[in-house]
């Protein structure tokens, strides 16, 4: 006689019922009795471990992800190490400039921050004079009147400038320094808050046009004949002869 | 011959929608990628919580808009990237052969990987022409659109320019930007070529939110065909349009007349956009198979053929009172002989 080896079971049974339970295949149980103890205590285990999951999930769900899945996320504010909102890389005179704006969405009234980093394209050699940066507000009808944000030194090779906005809007970032005697100036966008992509040019733009190519759809066989007409009217087409072709 | 041109004259008849249809597909996918690609940015910096209202609006517009075509969008939109100038579909790179031909031009060095993604427009520019004018390019719609808002301005009594220039122009164009990226060492070309133009400015509009210098450019040029030649940059100035009928200078598909249907009716050269002469088998390298042409021949005399040439002027179409004339005049001499 063995003794199953269950905890919760420990029957006698048959010494030819082998009283092991596997645990990779557990309906193997020969006793009977402890077939059912250990199925119930597998279901049990499983909604347990289920239960946890979910709850952890649950958990978890609200979490600012900064790196999911090997995803970088944004910077969330201005001291964030993660990618920024934008970055623009241009090169100008004997500089290669580089810009970025911190957090990913600036806000009004939330602290932003500006790096800047200025290398020579020849030599490699950071920028190390003064950097003031000024900003004004973007858009064909928009004030252009500039305000100085502040004057920066570089400070482990960047130029970081901080700012905060009052109102939502695009405006103009510009950087001016000078280098070699040669004044540079460089202008870059920053959205703040609540600003559309398209705008009210935009909208304008895009009603004018599908009105006309609703037009140009409705009235096709119309404006065919018209072209048809202008065209003779014009009395072109006895200008146009088989060899005038623009051929080179 | 005549059961070739009735066998398919319903396809052919009907290609000039299928092109408005193709033309706006693009260019609505060229309006939508850099709206694609901002709402990649905001998938992918988990940011809903963070968008301010208008940004929510186009992250869920956008949602809406691809949900049904991907799974996960922030990996599955990157198969759309790019404008017609250079682009990627489906995992392919495609660019426009004036950018390959720009790029040669002001780096002078052969830069394979670049230049082989203009092989496939090049190869289907041999063979079909200039059919990215007509079929493709962004720009076409608008000028198109163009063309029929100067139609309804002369049905309100205002009249639109008619003028006429030499089309080799385009080609000095052409040249005088090649060199200029020569010297430059940019692609200056990319600044005077609409497509182009249009799908950066489409990208600054969603990116920065406002418009570059170029929509000022591409704004005057729909102002000059408007004002002074029906189509006029793309016939006299455009360097991609030059460098496309060049290269399809000996294209192989290409609109021909089957004299023996024409009636002469005139309506094929008065409707062509690049103002060639249809009617007098004069369609040349400039033809962009655009296909309007057929759409308005009343006969079907219009067809596509494969052939490297064109057909030299066939003289009047046989069902028009004049080639009857020319034929009742010619008949007892002929007798005579």
């Amino acid at each position: 006689m063995q003794r199953c080896k269950l905890l919760k079971c420990a029957s006698a049974v048959a010494a030819n019922n082998t009283p092991f339970i596997d645990r990779e295949e557990k309906a193997r149980t020969l006793c009977g009795k402890c077939m059912t103890i250990v199925l119930t205590d597998a279901r049990v285990a499983q909604v347990t471990k289920l239960i946890i999951v979910v709850a952890m999930l649950g958990w978890c769900a609200p979490t600012p992800a900064h790196h999911v899945l090997g995803r970088p996320a944004y910077s969330l504010n201005e001291d964030s190490n993660t990618p920024p909102s934008m970055q623009v890389e241009v090169q100008i005179g004997e500089y290669l400039i580089s810009y970025m704006v911190f957090p990913a969405f600036p806000r009004p009234n939330v602290p932003g921050r500006i790096n800047l980093y200025a290398y020579h394209l020849d030599t490699d050699e950071p920028l190390t004079g003064k950097v003031t940066f000024k900003v004004r507000e973007d858009g064909w009808f928009a004030d252009s009147e500039e305000e100085v944000i502040g004057t920066q030194l570089p400070d482990d090779n960047v130029y970081r400038q901080g700012f905060v906005f009052k109102e939502d809007g695009n405006y103009i970032i510009t950087a001016a320094f000078e280098a070699d005697n040669t004044p540079y100036l460089v202008d870059f966008p920053l959205p703040v808050g609540n600003t559309t992509p398209i705008g009210l040019l935009g909208v304008v733009i895009a009603i004018l046009g599908a009105v006309l190519l609703g037009v140009s759809i409705a009235q096709r066989k119309r404006l065919a004949r018209a072209k048809v007409r202008t065209a003779r009217q014009a009395d072109t087409l006895d200008a146009r002869s088989s060899n005038d072709m623009g051929e080179l | 011959m005549v059961e070739y041109r009735n066998q398919f004259a319903l396809i052919w008849r009907h290609l000039n929608k299928v092109r408005w249809l193709i033309l706006s597909l693009v260019f609505s996918l060229l309006v939508l990628l850099p709206f694609v690609h901002v709402y990649q940015t905001y998938l992918a910096a988990h940011a809903y919580d963070l968008l301010a209202p208008g940004e929510r609006q186009l992250y869920d517009v956008m949602e809406a808009l691809t949900a049904p075509f991907v799974d996960d969008p922030a990996e599955d939109l990157d198969a759309l990237k790019g404008s017609t100038w250079s682009g990627r579909l489906f995992g392919l790179k495609l660019s426009d052969p004036l950018a390959a031909a720009s790029q040669l031009a002001a780096g002078l060095t052969f830069y394979s990987p670049f230049l082989l993604t203009a092989l496939i427009p090049l190869l289907a520019t041999l063979v079909l022409g200039r059919f990215y004018c007509g079929w493709l390019c962004p720009a076409t719609l608008l000028y198109e659109l163009n063309t029929n808002l100067g139609i309804l301005l002369n049905w309100f009594g205002l009249r639109t320019g008619m003028r006429r220039f030499d089309r080799r122009l385009k080609y000095a164009v052409l040249a005088l930007g090649l060199v200029a990226c020569t010297v430059s060492g940019s692609v200056l070309v990319a600044t005077v070529y609409p497509p182009a133009i249009l799908g950066r400015e489409f990208y600054y509009a969603a990116a920065h939110g406002g418009l570059g210098v170029g929509a000022l450019f591409f704004l005057a040029t729909l102002l000059f065909d408007l004002l002074v030649s029906r189509r006029a940059f793309c016939r006299y100035l455009c360097p991609g349009g030059a460098l496309y009928s060049i290269l399809g200078r000996y294209r192989v598909l290409r609109i021909q007349r089957d004299v023996s249907a024409c009636n002469d009716c005139t309506k094929c050269s008065a409707i062509c956009e690049f103002d060639l002469n249809p009617l007098r088998d004069g369609f040349g390298q400039e033809c962009n198979n655009c296909t309007a042409c057929i759409a308005v021949c009343p006969t079907n005399a219009l067809s596509f053929r494969w052939r490297v040439t064109d057909i030299p002027n066939q003289g009047s179409g046989h069902l028009s009172p004049r080639y009857r004339r020319e034929q009742q005049s010619q008949g007892p001499t002929r007798g005579e002989a």
